[in-house]
C-alpha cells in the first residue's frame, strides 16, 4: 500500500520534472504523452489504492521532513475512505483535462510549461487529499495556490490574464496566512500537528479554543474555496486556459476548503458557533454568487459564480452537520462543473474566443455533441428532478432541518432561494448559448477537434448520475456512498428525517428548480414571452449590479489594494528617506540654540547619514531602555 | 584545518594582488583558490553528516598570541559555523563568477578585496576570542567599502561613505563594550581574558550587564540590519557590483545575526532576556515596514534590498523567541536567505548586463525573451516568499510555530508577513517577466554555461533544504541545545 500510495505522488512530479528538464528537447506528442500518462498512471494507482484499502483507515509515513526538538512534521498519509475518494476523484477528473488539453493546446507553442505546471498542480492537489500532517497537507495547500497563479496567467504577455494570476495568489494567501496560525495554534496546543492524533484528541479541547479552531479553518477554507468575502479572485481566474478553469477552478482546487473542513471536523464539530459560522457564510455566498451569476455576460463567468455559489452549498452542508452530503456533492459538482467549463472549452475554441453568451445562441445546429452533454452538466447543476444533483439537494436540505433552531430555518429558505436561481441561471445560460438564433454564419464557427468532444461522455453520464450513488431508502436506493463514508470520524450515515417531511421538501425543490428553468425559458428562450418594458429595464439595472460582483471587487480595489500602494510610496519618501533627514532639518529650524550646533554637520549628505544614523541609535537605544525598565 | 580555511582565501588575496597585470589569469586563479576552500568545506560538512561524538564543537583551534594582553587566537567549528562558513565559501565562489565579466578594471584588486572579505566573513564565524573577532568583524568591514567605492554604480561614494559610517559606529560601541567586559572581568576574577568560554557565565552587575549588552547589541543590529538602523542597506546594495551585493546580503548580514545568537545572548543572558519584547517588537516592525516600502520600488536591486531586510526581521524574531525550535528555525533561515537574496541579486546582475537597466518600469516580457532565465527566476522568488516545499519555509515554519508557545500574539503577527512578502515578490515577478516582450530586449540571449553554473548549486541547494532539511537540521541540533539550553537555564533563574 505504501508504495502504491508513494508512486500515486510520485508519477505527476517525476511527469513535472520531465516536462521541465526535457519537455523542450523531445517530441510534442512525447511531451504530449508523457504528461497524460504521468496523470493516467496516477489514477490507476489510485482506483489500486481504492480498491485495495476498501473502507481502511491508517495512516503511514514516507519520511520525516522536518524535525526539531518536539516540532516533528513527516511526510504522511491519513488514508480513510474520504481521502481515498478524493484522491479517485482528482485523478480521474485530471486525467480526462490532460487528454482535453491536448486538443486545446495543439496550437499552442508553449504546450511544455503548460503541462509541467498541470503536473505539478495534480502532484499538490494528491498531497491535499491525501496528508496527515497538517504542514505536509500545507505543501499541497500553496503548491495548488502557486500553481493556480501560474495557469491563469499563462498567457503572460496579456497583462489582464497576468494580474488576475496575481490576484488570485493574493487573495488565497490571505486565507492561507489562517491556515498557518491553525498549524502554530494546533503544535502549541497539542504538540503535534497530525490530522489524526487531532482528531483523536479533539474532545480534549473546550469551547472557546474549538471556536477560535473552527473559525481559523473557517477563513482558511474561505480562500481556497472563495467564500465570501474572499471570493473576488475566482471570476477573474476565468483568464486563464478554460481546461484549467475546468480543473482548478471547478473540481479541485476551490473544493480543498471543503475538503479541509471535513478532515478537520471532529474539531469543528465541537463549536456550534463555528459550525454555524460555516453554515452562514455558505449560504451568503451561495445566495451572493447565484445572484451574480444572473448578471454576467461571459459563459466563463457565469460559470465561476456558479462555482462559487455550488461551494457555499457545500458549507452548508458541512455547517449543518453533514460531511457525507457534502462529500457527495462535491463529487457531482466535480463532474459536472467541470464538465461544463470543458463544453464552454469547446464553444470558445468554436467560436474563436468570444465568450459573450448574448452573441451565441442557436448553437445546438452547430455542435449537436456539446449540445446534449452540455444539457446533462446543466441538468444537474440545475437539480432538476431525477438527476444526480437532485438527491444531493435533496438530502442537504434535509440535513440543514436537522438542526434545530430559527438560524437553520433561515438557512433552509436561503437554500430554497438559491435552488430556484440556479436552475434560473443555468437555464439563461442553456437557452442563451444554445436556442435563440442569433444568426452566426458556418463558416465563422470553427471544428472542434474530436479529442475535445470525446473527452466529455464519461463527465457527462457521471454528472447526471453521481448522485444517484447516494440515493436514500426513502426513493429505492441503498445509500452507498453514505455507507462507504460511514467509519469516517463524525460522519452521520442516514440523516434519517421524516417521511412527510421528505417528500415535501423533495417536492419544493422540484417545483423551485423547474420553475427556475420555465422562468429562464420565458425570457431567454427561443420564443419571446414578455414584452412588459418596465420590467425588462428593471431586470436590466439589476443585472448590471449583479454582472460587477455587486461591486466587491470594486470595493477591495479602492479600499486597500490603492490606499496599500499609495501609502508604500508615501512610506518609502517621506518616512525612509526623508523623514530622518527632515528631522533633523527641521528640528535645526525650531531650535534656534541647537540649529547654531545642528549646522556644522547638516550640511550635505554625509551629514544626513549622521543625522540617520544617530536618531536610528537614539531610538533603538530608547527602545532597549524602556525594554529594561519594564524587564527589571 | 581551520587556520587553513581562513587564511586560504588569504592567501589567494595576495596572490590575486601579484598577478594584477594578467586579469585572466587572476581570475583563473582566485576561482581556483575559492574553489579548493569550497571543497575543504564540503568535506567538512560531510564528514559531520556522519554521527558525531557527543558535544558541540566539531573542531576547536587555540594559541596563544598576543600574551601581555592574554589575547588568544581561538577558533572553533560547531555545526552552526560550518553552515555558515559552507555558506560563505560557496558564495565566494559564486561571487567571482558573476564577477567574470562584469568587472574588468583593476581586476586584480578586486579579487584582492573580494578574498580578503571572504577570509574575514570566515573568521567572524570562527572565532571563539572576542578580540579575534573583532579584528575579522573589521577586516570584512574595509574590503567592501572599496569594493563599493571603486566598481560601483553612479552613486557609489555616497553610499559607500554611508555604510562605512554606520559600520564603524557599530564597532566602535563593540569595541568599547569588549574592553570594559575585559577589564571588568579582569577586576573580578583576577584573569584578564577575551575568550569566549571564560567570559560565559561571568556574573556582572545588573548596570554593567545592561549597558554592555546593548552596546553589543546596537553594533549587531547595525549589521543585521534592524529597523530603524537599516537605512544604509538600500543605499549600499543599489550601488554595489553584483558580487559586493551577493556577499552583502549573503553573508555580511548573516554576521550579525550570528553575533547575536554566539555573543550577546550567550554573554548576557538577563540583559537579553530583558530586550526579547523589543527585539520582537523590532523584528516584527523591520518585517512589516521593509516589505511595504519594497512594494514601492522600481529599482529592482532596491526592491531586493528591501526584502532583506524584511527576512532578516524574522530572524531576528527567532532569536529573539530563543527556544531551540525558533533559533534553529532562525539559523536555516540565515542560510536560506544567503541562498535565495544572492541568487535575486545575480539574477538582476545579470539582467542588468544585458539591459543596461533595473528600472522596472523599463522592463517587461522577459520570459519570451529568456525563458530558462525566468524560470530560475520565478523559482527564486517562490522560495523567497516562502513557498513550501522549498528552503524558505522550512525556516518560516520553525520560528513562525516555535514562537506560538510563549508569544502567540508576536507569531499571529508575523504569519501576516506571508501576505505582505507575497504582493512585492508578484509584483517584482510580474513587471520582469510577463507582459509583452518589448523590442529593445529582442537580441536578448538566455543564460550562458558560466551563468547557468552559478544559478544551478543554488537552485539544487533550494530544493534540497526544501525537500529535505534533515541533515542539516540535525547539524544544528547540538550547538543549539548546548547555547540556548545555557541560555534559558539561567534566564529561569532571574529575580
Amino acid at each position: 500500500m505504501k508504495s502504491i500510495l508513494a508512486l500515486m505522488l510520485l508519477f505527476p512530479l517525476t511527469g513535472a520534472v520531465f516536462q521541465a528538464l526535457f519537455g523542450r528537447k523531445v517530441a510534442r506528442r512525447v511531451s504530449e504523452a508523457a504528461a497524460c500518462l504521468a496523470v493516467g498512471g496516477s489514477f490507476m494507482l489510485a482506483l489500486a489504492a481504492f480498491i485495495l484499502g476498501w473502507g481502511a483507515t491508517f495512516t503511514l509515513s514516507f519520511f520525516e521532513w522536518i524535525a526539531v526538538d518536539s516540532f516533528r512534521v513527516a511526510a504522511d498519509v491519513l488514508f480513510n475512505p474520504l481521502s481515498a475518494l478524493m484522491a479517485l476523484m482528482v485523478t480521474f477528473v485530471s486525467t480526462i483535462i490532460h487528454i482535453y488539453s491536448v486538443g486545446y493546446m495543439h496550437e499552442d507553442r508553449d504546450y511544455t510549461r503548460y503541462f509541467c505546471y498541470l503536473n505539478i498542480f495534480v502532484f499538490s492537489m494528491l498531497i491535499i487529499a491525501l496528508a496527515d500532517n497538517l504542514v505536509f497537507l500545507f505543501v499541497g495547500w500553496e503548491g495548488v495556490g502557486f500553481c493556480s497563479y501560474v495557469l491563469i496567467g499563462f498567457w503572460y504577455s496579456d497583462i489582464p490574464r497576468a494580474t488576475a494570476g496575481r490576484k488570485a495568489f493574493l487573495l488565497t494567501r490571505i486565507g492561507d496566512v489562517a491556515f498557518g496560525i491553525a498549524i502554530g495554534l494546533f503544535f502549541a496546543r497539542f504538540n503535534s500537528t497530525a490530522i489524526s492524533f487531532i482528531n483523536a484528541h479533539a474532545a480534549e479541547l473546550d469551547a472557546g479554543a474549538a471556536t477560535i479552531f473552527g473559525l481559523l479553518l473557517l477563513w482558511s477554507a474561505m480562500g481556497k474555496s472563495a467564500q465570501l468575502p474572499l471570493t473576488v479572485w475566482l471570476p477573474d481566474a476565468m483568464a486563464g486556459p478554460t481546461p484549467v478553469s475546468a480543473l482548478i477552478h471547478a473540481a479541485t482546487m476551490v473544493t480543498a476548503g471543503v475538503y479541509l473542513l471535513m478532515r478537520l471536523y471532529p474539531v469543528l464539530s465541537l463549536s456550534s458557533t463555528a459550525m454555524a459560522a460555516v453554515a452562514g457564510v455558505g449560504m451568503v455566498t451561495a445566495l451572493y454568487a447565484a445572484l451574480s451569476a444572473l448578471g454576467q455576460r461571459d459563459i466563463k463567468k457565469v460559470l465561476a459564480y456558479s462555482t462559487i455559489s455550488q461551494l457555499g452549498y457545500m458549507f452548508v452542508a458541512i455547517g449543518a452537520g453533514d460531511i457525507i452530503g457534502s462529500m457527495a456533492f462535491l463529487l457531482s459538482h466535480a463532474f459536472y462543473k467541470s464538465l461544463l467549463f470543458l463544453c464552454a472549452g469547446c464553444i470558445l475554441h468554436a467560436l474563436h474566443e468570444q465568450g459573450d453568451i448574448f452573441m451565441m445562441g442557436g448553437l445546438k445546429a452547430y455542435m449537436p455533441k456539446v449540445f446534449w452533454v452540455f444539457l446533462a452538466g446543466a441538468l444537474s447543476l440545475a437539480a432538476i428532478p431525477a438527476t444526480g444533483g437532485f438527491w444531493n439537494k435533496d438530502r442537504l436540505l434535509l440535513a440543514i432541518l436537522n438542526n434545530p433552531g430559527d438560524f437553520f430555518n433561515l438557512i433552509w429558505l436561503g437554500a430554497l432561494a438559491a435552488s430556484f436561481l440556479t436552475s434560473l441561471y443555468t437555464f439563461r445560460l442553456f437557452f442563451a448559448v444554445f436556442a435563440k438564433p442569433v444568426g452566426l454564419a458556418v463558416e465563422e464557427v470553427r471544428p472542434i477537434p474530436r479529442i475535445m468532444t470525446d473527452t466529455l461522455w464519461p463527465l457527462a453520464f457521471l454528472g447526471l448520475t453521481a448522485g444517484y450513488l447516494n440515493l436514500s431508502p426513502e426513493w429505492g436506493g441503498d445509500e452507498w456512498l453514505a455507507g462507504y463514508l460511514a467509519h469516517v470520524q463524525g460522519a452521520i450515515e442516514h440523516i434519517g428525517a421524516d417521511p412527510a417531511l421528505e417528500s415535501q421538501t423533495a417536492l419544493y425543490d422540484s417545483a423551485l428548480a423547474l420553475a427556475g428553468v420555465a422562468v429562464a425559458y420565458m425570457l431567454h428562450g427561443p420564443r419571446e414571452f414578455f414584452s412588459f418594458r418596465q420590467l425588462v429595464e428593471w431586470f436590466r439595472a439589476a443585472s448590471g449590479a449583479a454582472l460587477a460582483g455587486f461591486y466587491l471587487d470594486r470595493f477591495y480595489t479602492v479600499m486597500i489594494a490603492r490606499p496599500y500602494k499609495k501609502l508604500s510610496e508615501l512610506l518609502w519618501v517621506y518616512a525612509d528617506e526623508k523623514m530622518l533627514d527632515g528631522g533633523i532639518v527641521g528640528s535645526g529650524r525650531t531650535l534656534p540654540e541647537f540649529a547654531s550646533v545642528l549646522r556644522l554637520w547638516t550640511t550635505g549628505r554625509i551629514s544626513t547619514y549622521l543625522g540617520m544614523l544617530f536618531l536610528g541609535f537614539a531610538a533603538l537605544a530608547c527602545g532597549l531602555a524602556i525594554s529594561f525598565y519594564v524587564a527589571f | 584545518m581551520l587556520t587553513v580555511i581562513i587564511f586560504l582565501p588569504f592567501a589567494g588575496a595576495i596572490a590575486a594582488l601579484a598577478l594584477w597585470r594578467e586579469p585572466k589569469m587572476c581570475r583563473r586563479m582566485s576561482l581556483c583558490v575559492a574553489l579548493a576552500d569550497l571543497l575543504l568545506v564540503t568535506s567538512l560538512f560531510f564528514a559531520a553528516l556522519r554521527p558525531c561524538p557527543a558535544g558541540s564543537w566539531l573542531l576547536l583551534e587555540d594559541h596563544s598570541w598576543i600574551e601581555s594582553l592574554n589575547v588568544r587566537y581561538s577558533l572553533g567549528l560547531d555545526g552552526i559555523s560550518l553552515l555558515l562558513v559552507l555558506l560563505t565559501a560557496l558564495l565566494g565562489v559564486l561571487s567571482i563568477l558573476v564577477s567574470w565579466k562584469q568587472i574588468d578594471e583593476k581586476v586584480g584588486l578586486f579579487h584582492f578585496f573580494l578574498l580578503s572579505m571572504q577570509a574575514g566573513v570566515m573568521g567572524v564565524f570562527l572565532a571563539t576570542d572576542l578580540f579575534l573577532f573583532y579584528l575579522f568583524w573589521e577586516l570584512q568591514i574595509i574590503p567592501m567599502f572599496f569594493i563599493i567605492g571603486i566598481w560601483g554604480h553612479a552613486e557609489r561614494i555616497f553610499a559607500t561613505v554611508k555604510f562605512v559610517m554606520f559600520s564603524i559606529a557599530g564597532s566602535l560601541l563593540m569595541l568599547v563594550a569588549l574592553v570594559s567586559l575585559y577589564i571588568l572581568h579582569g577586576q573580578a576574577t583576577g584573569h584578564y581574558t577575551f575568550s569566549l568560554f571564560m567570559l560565559t557565565g561571568f556574573p556582572m552587575s545588573k548596570t554593567a550587564e545592561l549597558l554592555i549588552f546593548s552596546a553589543f547589541l546596537l553594533a549587531f543590529a547595525i549589521k543585521i540590519p534592524v529597523f530603524p538602523v537599516h537605512t544604509w542597506l538600500p543605499d549600499a546594495h543599489t550601488e554595489a557590483p553584483t558580487a559586493g551585493s551577493v556577499i552583502l546580503a549573503g553573508l555580511l548580514l548573516k554576521t550579525g545575526a550570528y553575533a547575536v545568537l554566539r555573543f550577546a545572548f550567550p554573554l548576557f543572558p538577563n540583559a537579553a532576556f530583558a530586550s526579547v519584547p523589543f527585539l520582537i517588537a523590532v523584528g516584527l516592525i523591520g518585517l512589516f515596514y521593509a516589505s511595504w516600502i519594497a512594494f514601492a520600488q522600481r529599482d529592482m536591486k532596491r526592491l531586493v534590498a528591501y526584502s532583506s531586510i524584511a527576512h532578516m526581521g524574522l530572524i531576528v524574531i527567532g532569536l529573539a523567541v530563543w527556544n531551540r525550535i525558533t533559533v534553529s528555525g532562525a539559523v536555516l533561515q540565515m542560510i536560506n536567505h544567503g541562498i535565495t537574496t544572492s541568487a535575486l541579486f545575480i539574477l538582476v546582475g545579470m539582467l542588468d548586463e544585458r539591459t543596461r537597466t533595473r528600472d522596472l518600469s523599463e522592463m517587461g516580457g522577459i520570459w519570451t525573451r529568456m525563458p530558462i532565465f525566468s524560470a530560475f527566476f520565478l523559482l527564486f522568488a517562490m522560495s523567497s516568499i516562502g513557498l513550501p516545499g522549498l528552503n524558505n519555509f522550512i525556516g518560516e515554519i520553525l520560528i513562525l510555530a516555535g514562537a506560538f508557545a510563549t508569544h502567540p500574539g508576536a507569531a499571529v503577527i508575523a504569519f501576516g508577513g506571508m501576505v505582505v512578502t507575497l504582493v512585492y515578490i508578484l509584483r517584482l515577478v510580474q513587471e520582469t517577466l510577463y507582459g509583452v516582450p518589448r523590442r529593445e530586449f529582442a537580441e536578448m540571449c538566455d543564460l550562458s554555461g558560466r551563468e547557468a553554473a552559478i544559478l544551478v548549486p543554488l537552485a539544487l541547494a533550494v530544493l534540497a533544504i526544501g525537500f529535505y532539511p534533515g541533515p542539516v537540521l540535525d547539524l544544528l541540533q547540538g550547538p543549539i541545545h548546548s547555547i540556548v539550553g545555557v541560555g534559558v537555564g539561567r534566564m529561569a533563574a532571574l529575580p
